[in-house]
């Protein structure tokens, strides 16, 4: 493959071809869902190829991918790239344009703890089999699902300015979940969350305790039909790290990506409220907020050694002190809002053109433990495992409902409510930020499921959290 | 194309205590992003891909193949038939699809050809020439699909179809207040399009949003949702139609079956064979895709099945998928709807819902695209983009009148290979609608 991409470079280059770059992916995936006790679905997809190759000509891009990695394929993509860039350059107002970078070569191989493509699959099933009879529907429990997917993504890089790399990288997507029903009400509780993704192998399921917490997934979606709702206007709220790796998703990360400010997402994925003018001076949060863009951390999904436009990895302040300080760009936005490029452009297969994308998006740890900060608040709720959410065309205004709320009161769990609902305007909730728990809290929270781009693709990604209270946070919606 | 789909057929056929499902697809779009009335990106993509499903007894294993060859299909197969004599049953498996029926030869154009970059190009750029005497630029994606599919199975079953969707969204959107207005067009015949009219509605609503921008406060109002809100909130509530959804009891219609659930003259059905829509000649499985009443004056009439769930809860087969969701108009024109609002709003376009609890069909999302304030039968102002917070249901049972006329809507699902639809539904006025909070942007 090494030796295939290397070719195609060497076709794109020309002097009428200002920059192209080439990716190939070679990907496995299996999927396995229980439902209700018993094996509902086997599949998988092994050796899956693509190919994408990026021209950029008269100041525009063009695009052509494919599954085909024919020698004729390629020659045809090459021809639609080109004339793609061709003619979208006759409907253009700015020459699109960045600054060459020096070339750098990459190579980077995970190797997991248990491989899932390897392992026994006797071993895999009966374990998945196990967690799905331990929770099958019984009582008020109508409804169970297992899931499981696999992905092992190996992935070539090059461009016509010299840099190249070759990675294999392994991420594991595991889930439970139960549905209590009962005269006519319906409540549900997953674990560990949707944010229940990682880079890693099978090893996930143990390390997120599966089989350890089937009993209370169950109790909790039974007791949650009976649960009062939450009746107060507003309340200090604490929110768990799966949860708190959303709404750090939707309400920073998404707000800053670059490539909103221009428009380019308005169509579908939307606007962001930021401007560049905010940058060094907009006070987006409080001042123990500090979040960061990490892909250099090889324990998230979001790790590369090199982008999708050949940007070596790179970790950098998005938020210093509660202050707007940077912003996740490609090589063009960057060169207009006269920032570094951040290393954050990426496309899921090679087949998909690069996007702006999240890779690992932090919150700095702060100090103390979860019992900790229970322990010091006197009335409020703790909040997890996400169940509805939403946010504005400029990720200004979210609303977010998580399965159950834990009631806190002087400094104890008292008891629990149903569907908790909170919302707010983005700067103001991360304003009211006054606690953030400390290292040995904070974990990375995963997905393999962001949306973004039109064509539509989903990138697996990461958020690194601790749990963190948030004050007098609006929790009444009148509905 | 064939070939690898009947190499694979060739193949399980000399395994006679197999069942089994084969389909292939050819796919191929072209997609044109555009954004400050300009090409963001042209984009080319193409796949065929070999999906197969066997089953042995009541057990079952599945796999696809992208790009696939002979060699491909020899291990894929025997992976399959190494492995699926060790895994669990499915109970409720019972056979594939048995519905032999085969649909009427549609034909269709290969639209990528047919409207090719250069023909995108010029339509935008008149679009966007008559935008800029307003200063606003045009943003968005003008998209061409093509694919043909072929799906077989062990009963028989054989069947083959094309489907060449069309997709054109332009917002125009105002250079220094932001404020977005949406036109679109999707089909799969371009026959239907004309740039004059298509034009003279984006200006329309582009001289709508001259209006000044104010902010409203949250509170219950009677709102005239455009056909695409419509369209939408009844795709939303076709999940709980669905069969899945009522084996896990997440669904609103459990136990309603032919109870009246909303005003007599709302009326949904799921009509594949409109000429204006995108059709659907197969649904799951195979089974051919015929119209089906869903609501029929305000009755709830069909659960949405396939084979599977059929067995598994008795219900009647019809391999519908709700993808051609038809809401019939009712007798008043937009302006007697309009010109019969005291104080309320106009709602062009929603964003970003979420079902908060489905059995209840309570959700949350936002406006977008052009909400505006409508006084006295008039529009006066542009409002902030606003959050709902709303049970679907409820909304249905408080619409008071629908429009005379139904416009063709439609959508993309940007989690898969963007496969377009098409919905149809008329402008609806609702009462007591619950806006519960502002964006305070536009």
């Amino acid at each position: 493959m090494e030796q295939k991409i290397k070719n195609i470079i060497a076709k794109l280059q020309s002097p009428e071809v200002a920059f192209a770059d080439v990716r190939i992916t070679i990907t496995d995936y299996e999927d396995i869902t229980f439902i209700n006790g018993n094996l509902r679905n086997y599949s998988n997809s092994k050796g899956s190829p693509a190919l994408g190759i990026r021209v950029l000509i008269n100041g525009c891009f063009g695009f052509a991918g494919s599954k085909d990695l024919s020698d004729a394929s390629i020659e045809r993509l090459i021809l639609r790239a080109k004339s793609n860039a061709i003619q979208g350059a006759k409907f253009q107002k700015e020459v699109l344009t960045f600054p060459t970078l020096k070339p750098s070569v990459a190579e980077y191989h995970h190797i997991p703890e248990i491989d899932p493509f390897a392992m026994e699959k006797g071993e895999k099933l009966d374990f998945l089999q196990n967690l799905a009879t331990a929770i099958k529907p019984k009582g008020k429990i109508v409804h169970s699902h297992v899931a499981a997917e696999f992905e092992r993504q190996e992935k070539y890089y090059a461009n016509t300015e010299g840099s190249y790399s070759h990675t294999t990288v392994y991420n594991t997507l595991p889930l439970m979940s139960v549905i209590a029903a009962e005269s006519g009400q319906m409540q549900s509780r997953t674990w560990p969350g949707h944010m229940s993704a990682g880079r890693a192998g099978f090893e996930l399921f143990h390390q997120q305790m599966f089989m350890e917490n089937t009993e209370r997934i169950m109790k909790e979606a039974e007791d949650l039909l009976s649960a009062p709702v939450i009746t107060e206007e507003k309340a200090d709220i604490i929110i768990g790290g799966g949860h708190l790796a959303l709404q750090l998703h939707e309400s920073v990360g998404h707000a800053t990506e670059a490539d909103r400010i221009f428009g380019q997402e308005i169509s579908y994925a939307g606007k962001t409220f930021v401007k560049p003018s905010m940058l060094g001076i907009f006070k987006y949060g409080s001042d123990i907020l500090n979040i960061y863009s990490d892909s250099t951390d090889p324990r998230g999904m979001g790790y590369h050694p090199m982008d999708d436009e050949g940007v070596p990895g790179r970790r950098m302040d998005i938020i210093k002190d509660g202050i707007l300080v940077d912003q996740q760009t490609s090589r063009h936005i960057a060169h207009k809002l006269g920032l570094e490029p951040s290393s954050n452009m990426k496309g899921s297969f090679a087949d998909d053109f690069p996007l702006v994308r999240m890779t690992n998006l932090c919150i700095a740890p702060g100090k103390g433990s979860l019992d900790e900060l229970i322990k010091s608040t006197e009335h409020g709720y703790f909040l997890d495992f996400t169940k509805t959410w939403s946010i504005d065309d400029n990720r200004n205004n979210f609303q977010f409902t998580t399965e159950i709320g834990y009631k806190i009161q002087n400094g104890k769990i008292t008891g629990i409510v149903k569907e908790p609902t909170y919302f707010g305007i983005t700067p103001h909730f991360w304003n009211a930020c006054d606690a953030i728990c400390g290292e040995e809290e904070w974990a990375y929270h995963s997905t393999f499921h962001c949306g973004k781009g039109e064509p539509g693709q989903v990138m697996r990604l990461s958020h690194g959290v601790a749990p963190a209270r948030f004050k007098n946070i609006n929790v009444s919606v009148k509905m | 194309m064939h070939e690898n789909l009947l190499y694979m057929k060739d193949a399980l056929d000399q395994q006679p205590e197999l069942k089994y499902e084969i389909g292939q697809t050819d796919w191929q779009t072209d997609f044109l992003r555009f954004y400050q009335s300009q090409t963001n990106y042209n984009i080319s993509k193409d796949n065929r891909s070999l999906g197969c499903s066997i089953f042995k007894g009541k057990k079952q294993y599945s796999f696809e193949i992208d790009s696939p060859d002979k060699v491909k299909i020899d291990l894929a197969l025997a992976e399959a038939l190494d492995i699926i004599d060790s895994l669990p049953e499915d109970p409720d498996f019972v056979d594939v699809e048995d519905d032999q029926s085969i649909a009427a030869a549609r034909h269709l154009s290969n639209n990528i050809l047919a409207i090719n970059l250069q023909r995108k190009t010029d339509i935008l750029s008149t679009l966007a020439h008559s935008a800029a005497e307003h200063d606003f630029e045009l943003y968005g994606t003008f998209v061409c699909n093509f694919s043909e599919s072929r799906l077989i199975n062990s009963n028989g079953l054989d069947k083959y179809s094309q489907s060449s969707p069309i997709y054109l969204e332009v917002k125009a959107v105002h250079n220094k207040s932001q404020v977005t207005v949406l036109e679109t067009f999707g089909g799969e015949d371009f026959g239907f399009f004309d740039l004059e009219a298509f034009r003279s509605r984006l200006m329309a609503k582009i001289k709508h949003a001259d209006n000044p921008v104010i902010d409203v406060e949250p509170g219950e109002y009677e709102v005239i949702l455009a056909p695409r809100c419509l369209a939408e909130y009844s795709l939303y509530l076709s999940y709980g139609m669905g069969a899945y959804a009522l084996d896990q009891h997440s669904s609103f219609f459990e136990d309603k079956l032919d109870q009246k659930l909303f005003p007599e003259f709302v009326n949904i059905t799921d009509d594949p064979d409109d000429p204006e829509m995108i059709g659907q000649v197969y649904g799951s499985g195979g089974h051919i895709y015929k119209a089906l009443k869903l609501i029929d004056k305000g009755v709830f009439k069909a659960f949405l099945c396939n084979q599977y769930y059929h067995h598994k809860l008795g219900l009647p087969k019809n391999g519908n998928t709700a993808s051609c969701l038809k809401i019939a108009p009712g007798t008043s024109s937009l302006e007697e709807m309009i010109g019969s609002v005291k104080r309320g709003l106009y709602i062009s376009s929603l964003h970003y819902m979420n079902f908060i609890n489905p059995r209840e069909t309570s959700l949350t999302g936002l406006t977008r695209d052009g909400t505006f304030l409508i006084e006295d039968g008039k529009i006066v102002a542009v409002v902030n983009n606003l959050r709902f917070t709303e049970r679907i249901s409820r909304i249905l049972q408080n619409v008071t009148a629908l429009e005379n006329k139904a416009y063709t809507i439609p959508f993309s699902d940007n989690y898969g290979s963007f496969s377009v639809s098409t919905a149809k539904a008329p402008h609806a006025k609702v009462t007591g609608f619950n806006i519960t909070s502002s964006t305070k942007t536009i």
